[in-house]
């Protein structure tokens, strides 16, 4: 990303880079991870970035407002990946990774709560069990998959 | 190599058969700017991608999308799956039920087959980031038409959220090309392919 910026833009208009080559599409590059909303608001938003947020109509997120070991698994893998299609564009932002690192922790700890109460996220996540509980009902396109409310 | 997690990227809980919704909520199942056509599209260019981030972002992308075309197939089996026969003809979901019932079938909301021309791979950097950035507008701007049409909040709440994660696609598809374009000559880009040509600067 281009250094060579001005600092007299908001956060939402984004700093643009001083040069720039004609004959191509330019999307301003997002300067910063910060500011970022909460993992459960990002989920229910759609964006972990606030300047991103920019909804049809003013459509308002109404869910999910959900506190079950699924919806903060969800929640949790969101700002994964989300920060992780920063990342991909942004390799250099350490500070970034960092959040990455700590909220992939904090994932690996929601998956284990989840799998012990409802059962396998991935197959190999069966070798847990004490048989082949794979194929069990519900499955994510049925009322919401395991530990989904109905 | 992919590996399957059994959850959705979001929640989708439609109570009431719609199948007059799921008519035209199928075409971004199966449609030109669909979540199938995304995800192919973009896991398909990253084989002639020249730059490590970008093919980074092509597969992070794609396997996303992967998991939206999962979220548009539970809302349309949800929408149809209690449906009676009644609801089907009042709707007029008459042609797809014939061929269909209740499945989930990859079509444009007009009956149209899914057809694989919409993966678009040019095998240009320039030219496959292009028809990226207008992919995720396209797809945007028919969630936005869906959101015009959709008259259930559980519907609803999922088509929006599908609808923000676009934008941030395109975002993410500008930076890219930005970091693929720094990599190129700076004094005319068009000068060489990078993906087929010798790749200019690093």
């Amino acid at each position: 990303m281009a250094n060579n910026t001005s600092n007299t833009c908001t956060y939402r208009e984004g700093p643009l880079p001083a040069c720039q080559a004609l004959a191509v599409p330019m999307v301003p590059a997002q300067q910063s991870s910060q500011p970022a909303y909460d993992s459960g608001e990002a989920l229910a938003k759609g964006t972990l970035f606030p300047g991103l947020d920019l909804p049809f109509m003013d459509y308002v997120a109404t869910g999910p407002a959900e506190n079950t070991p699924l919806g903060e698994l969800m929640a949790l893998d969101f700002v994964l990946q989300e920060l992780a299609l920063y990342l991909d564009t942004h390799p250099e932002d350490s500070e970034a990774f960092k959040t990455w690192k700590s909220f992939a922790s904090l994932a690996e700890k929601g998956r284990k709560r989840y799998v012990e109460l409802y059962g396998p996220v991935t197959r190999r996540d069966t070798a847990g069990f004490n048989a082949w509980v794979w194929p069990e009902d519900p499955w994510p396109w049925d009322n919401g998959g395991k530990g989904g409310k109905c | 190599m992919f590996v399957y997690e059994k959850k959705l990227q979001y929640p989708v809980r439609i109570k009431n058969p719609n199948p007059a919704l799921a008519k035209f909520i199928i075409t971004q199942y199966g449609g030109p700017d669909g979540e199938l056509s995304a995800s192919l599209r973009y896991l398909s260019q990253r084989y002639a991608m020249p730059y490590p981030a970008l093919k980074a972002t092509l597969t992070d992308i794609g396997v996303e999308e992967l998991g939206h075309l999962e979220m548009i197939g539970a809302i349309v089996h949800q929408l149809t799956r209690n449906m009676t026969v009644e609801q089907a003809k009042e709707a007029g979901f008459q042609e797809y039920f014939v061929d269909h019932t209740a499945g989930v079938y990859a079509q444009a909301a007009a009956g149209w087959p899914f057809n694989a021309a919409s993966f678009a791979v040019k095998g240009d950097v320039i030219a496959d980031l292009t028809e990226d950035m207008g992919a995720e507008q396209k797809a945007r701007a028919t969630y936005d038409n869906i959101l015009r049409m959709a008259d259930d909040p559980d519907v609803i709440d999922v088509i929006r959220l599908l609808r923000e994660r676009e934008v941030v696609h395109f975002q993410r598809f500008g930076e890219a090309m930005e970091l693929a374009v720094s990599q190129m000559d700076k004094r005319n880009i068009y000068a060489v392919n990078p993906a087929f040509d010798r790749p200019m600067g690093k």
